[in-house]
């Protein structure tokens, strides 16, 4: 039953993702082939993704996409795993569903551009938050939990009743108390999403100045920017380079180039994740597609299994830094930066980071075997193979930055091309399909975060919590290598238990007025704010990136964490070299 | 958690107030100046949380979470309140005011009127209308004329009164959001846009779009406005002292405006950009009255806009 629901809900998201993309691509070609535009298609996109994003956030409940931290909820009896977790999970659910249902009798108003109620793209995310207690129950009673079931139940209700009627004043920011309670849930492994909807809801009580529909209202305005459309479009990139086999060229090419060096495999590996993050924009698909191509060759020529994963899931995080890059996008949508500069610094900074990488890789991997030096005809054979996926990282990079097409429409551009090449090469329209299944899917775990962590950055607005930072920063003397050292430790503290993109959109608007204050060029500053947490896809206890290598190759977590520190440490190598370059130039 | 339960007028009432800007631009300084004159005349009662830098969130998200609670009061320009009430976009009609004082008439007299009603019902309690200076052409290329924007793309906000306006003059309209909009220009996603001169110089477009033709076509007028929720539950006094003080701010808003647009053209002929008058007037007002045909019957009917124009 649970399985029927997440199939429907899953199918339904890919056609939303289908038919958002062949609108994106219309408007391109009707404003270059036929020379004119629709009136509302930007607001048309931008509902159909919260609909995405809606129809598929219930699928994110367990696995990676569910942001879960389960270190403590691990120890406990398998039938008592999720009391607490699902506790948030439900007062989330009610804050969607209740909020949404109060944001249809109060909101009021009509799109202009659509000439449609504007309650309708909050009332997905209403429908949302009852789909997400359906599929939550049915989970549960599928697998036998019926008690615990029962017990969260009845404490998310409560809780959810119980906030209204109370008023906690302690004079302190209601910002902490989300903080708090947030922290609370992502320890008794909540999905962070829930945790932070769960938190804001709470904050009510200690003099939070958002109430209930204003926090939906809040959450869904943080998912309608027609920027982050790329997200889904770039996974699906992503995923359709891996299924059409394009990705694999590009192996045999980065293969010819440098496997007759020392660790020949292992480089060939770090050249790859090069080439595949010029044409991805997702980290995650990046280390996906490593642990299945690269994983059985790196063990077979003799690589420890934890020093293979942890090649891979280092090599990884080079798909945010280099553009197109989901973490940019982010960081544009909270901040105001160009998406354009940013893209020219993390050229820079991503090739610095493969650079250190590479030496790392070196010296730590040992030297399992090297193939034989490629000849020059090889050479040409393996590159003219590759063409057509390293055209995907031309037509992105170069539409974007000297061209002719916005952010979104390059992600749409790609993410089509792609679509083609798989077609071409397996002719079945199945497996394109399921890549939409799971973009789509990936794509609303990361627009469900960006709207939960909405209402926490609007909680931290209302309390002043950049003027804070500035007011610290003055302290230490307001020197750009004040701001860089504290926003560095800041952010390496953060990105220790936030998850990466939260911490983009809730710290990114907080430290960037300190470090333009100090004189720091603000495109450099946001390069280092997202190196810096990026790293954290391989630092315990939520480094993403660790578990989903983790998650494919069955190494466990544990022994990826400490056989990857040579890497990290090279990344942290790489961060000192970007935050020096900032002071200096 | 001590609970501390305290009765609610023994504090001072919070103001969360939403501006787009930073410190040093008109959207926050009105509010610095209202929060000094309320405080002066009502020490203590008021705690004003004035939130710049666009931190709440853009003119729409703001007023939504005006109407929802969030927050107390803010400036909108009018194209972002035509959602709930479409007759706003009156003020935005093109080539029908021409100048600030024609527009200070039209508000301050009976279309202003109807319009505070209207929105009042919808929420949004009017403190005094603002005037944020006129949009004009920005081009890669000299235009002077309509023929030329002829196949011109053209960067347009999400609004239909300003798609129909570039489309009567077929040119192609592109949405592009603002930030992304100095790039989309330098790199030609886009030839062409429309600003004010004070944002035209704030974003140095002129680097990327160096020719600005002044058409005035738009006027852009705005509010100054409260939730109604919050409006209703202050006292006759507050009310009295906050009405008077943010009407003040308008007019001190509607100078800095013009103080800022002749820093900016300062800062614009120095950047390298170049003014040019529009030439042939008639054939700009052929193309704007489409857009005022297609929406008489929204904004009151044709009797009224040419009530608007003449007076
Ligand atoms: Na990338
Ligand atoms: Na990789």
């Amino acid at each position: 039953m649970a399985q029927a629901v997440e199939a429907a809900l899953g199918t339904l998201a890919a056609l939303l993702l289908a038919a958002l993309l062949a609108i994106v691509l219309c408007s391109v070609v009707m404003r270059y082939v036929f020379h004119t535009g629709f009136v509302g298609v930007e607001e048309l996109c931008i509902w159909l993704h919260v609909a995405l994003i809606a129809a598929a956030a219930p699928l994110g409940l367990d696995g990676p996409l569910a942001m879960r931290m389960d270190l403590l909820s691990r120890r406990l009896p398998e039938q008592w795993r999720f009391a607490a977790a699902d506790g948030f999970s439900i007062v989330a659910g009610l804050v969607f569903l209740f909020g949404g249902g109060e944001i249809m009798a109060l909101l009021g108003g009509t799109s202009p551009a659509l000439g449609l109620p504007e309650w309708i793209r909050f009332g997905f995310v209403g429908a949302s938050g009852l789909m997400l207690l359906v599929v939550l129950a049915l989970k549960r009673l599928s697998q036998g939990r019926e008690l615990c079931l029962g017990v969260s139940l009845a404490s998310g209700v409560a809780i959810y009743l119980a906030i209204p009627l109370l008023s906690v004043d302690t004079g302190l920011p209601a910002s902490l108390f989300l903080a708090l309670v947030a922290a609370l849930g992502l320890l008794s492994a909540a999905p962070l999403p829930h945790a932070f909807l769960a938190a804001a809801y709470v904050a009510i009580a200690f003099g939070g100045g958002l109430p209930e529909p204003a926090i939906v209202s809040t959450a869904v305005s943080g998912m309608s920017k027609f920027l982050l459309l790329a997200i889904p479009f770039f996974l699906l990139a992503g995923g359709l380079l891996t299924v059409s086999g394009a990705a694999g060229r590009l192996v045999r090419f980065a293969e010819t180039l440098v496997g007759h060096r020392r660790a020949g495999l292992a480089q060939t590996t770090l050249l790859t994740s090069v080439f595949f993050s010029g044409a991805s924009g997702s980290s995650v698909a990046n280390a996906a597609f490593g642990a299945s191509t690269f994983y059985p060759e790196l063990v077979r020529k003799g690589y420890a299994p934890e020093r293979a994963g942890a090649i891979i899931a280092a090599t990884s995080v080079l798909d945010n830094v280099i553009p197109p890059s989901i973490a940019f996008l982010l960081l544009a949508a909270a901040t105001q930066l160009s998406v354009g500069s940013l893209l020219v610094g993390g050229f820079f900074a991503g090739g610095l980071m493969a650079l250190c990488l590479a030496f790392a890789i070196h010296f730590s991997a040992g030297d399992p075997g090297t193939a034989p030096r490629a000849t020059a005809a090889q050479c040409r054979q393996a590159l003219a193979s590759a063409l057509p996926a390293l055209g995907l990282g031309i037509i992105v990079v170069a539409g974007i930055r000297f061209g002719v097409i916005t952010t979104t429409e390059a992600a749409a551009v790609a993410a089509a091309y792609t679509l083609l090449l798989s077609l071409a090469a397996s002719g079945r329209p199945v497996h394109a399909f399921a890549s939409f299944r799971q973009a789509a899917a990936e794509a609303a775990a990361i627009g469900l975060l960006i709207g939960t962590a909405a209402p926490f950055a609007f909680l931290l607005a209302l309390d002043d919590i950049a003027g804070l930072v500035s007011r610290c920063v003055s302290m230490l003397g307001g020197g750009a290598f004040a701001v860089l050292l504290l926003s560095n430790l800041v952010l390496l503290t953060a990105g220790l238990v936030l998850d990466i993109g939260a911490a983009i959109l809730l710290l990114g608007p907080i430290l960037l007025p300190a470090a333009v204050a100090a004189g720091i060029d603000p495109v450099q500053f946001g390069v280092i704010v997202v190196v810096n947490l990026m790293i954290h896809g391989l630092t315990p206890p939520i480094g993403i990136l660790i578990y989903v290598v983790s998650g494919v190759t069955r190494v466990s977590p544990t022994a990826l964490f400490g056989a990857v520190l040579p890497y990290l440490a090279a990344l942290l190598f790489a961060l000192v070299v970007l935050c020096a370059f900032a002071l200096l130039f | 958690a001590p609970a501390l339960v305290r009765p609610a007028h023994a504090r001072a009432t919070t103001v969360t107030i939403a501006s787009l800007l930073g410190e040093d631009k008109p959207e926050t300084k009105i509010w610095r100046r209202v929060a000094d004159v309320v405080e002066a005349r009502l020490p203590g009662r008021f705690r004003f949380n004035i939130v710049a830098n666009g931190a709440l969130g853009g003119e729409k998200e703001v007023a939504e979470s005006v109407r929802l609670g969030a927050v107390q009061a803010s400036l909108s320009t009018m194209s972002s309140l035509s959602g709930w009430v479409p007759q706003v976009q009156i003020l935005d009609l093109p080539f029908l005011y021409r100048d600030a004082a024609h527009v200070r008439r039209v508000v301050e007299g009976g279309i202003g009127a109807d319009l505070r009603q209207q929105l009042a019902e919808q929420g949004f309690i009017v403190g005094g209308f603002i005037d944020y200076g006129a949009r004009h052409l920005l081009t890669k290329q000299p235009v002077t004329r309509p023929q030329q924007l002829r196949g011109v793309k053209i960067r347009v906000i999400q609004s239909p009164l300003h798609q129909k306006l570039w489309s009567a003059f077929a040119a192609v309209p592109v949405g592009i959001p603002i930030t992304e909009t100095y790039n989309a220009l330098s790199t030609g996603v886009a030839d062409a846009m429309d600003l004010t001169k004070s944002a035209y110089a704030g974003f140095k477009l002129y680097e990327v779009v160096p020719f600005l033709t002044e058409t005035g076509h738009i006027r852009a007028s705005g509010v100054v406005y409260f939730g109604s929720a919050f409006w209703s539950g202050l006292s006759d006094e507050e009310r009295g002292v906050l009405g008077t003080a943010v009407s003040e701010g308008a007019s001190y808003f509607n100078q800095l405006i013009v103080d800022d647009e002749k820093a900016s053209m300062q800062q614009v002929e120095a950047g390298g950009g170049t003014v040019f008058a529009p030439e042939m007037p008639e054939a700009w007002l052929e193309g704007a009255q489409t857009v005022w045909g297609d929406l008489a019957d929204v904004v009151g009917g044709m009797e009224k806009i040419k009530a608007a124009q003449g007076a």
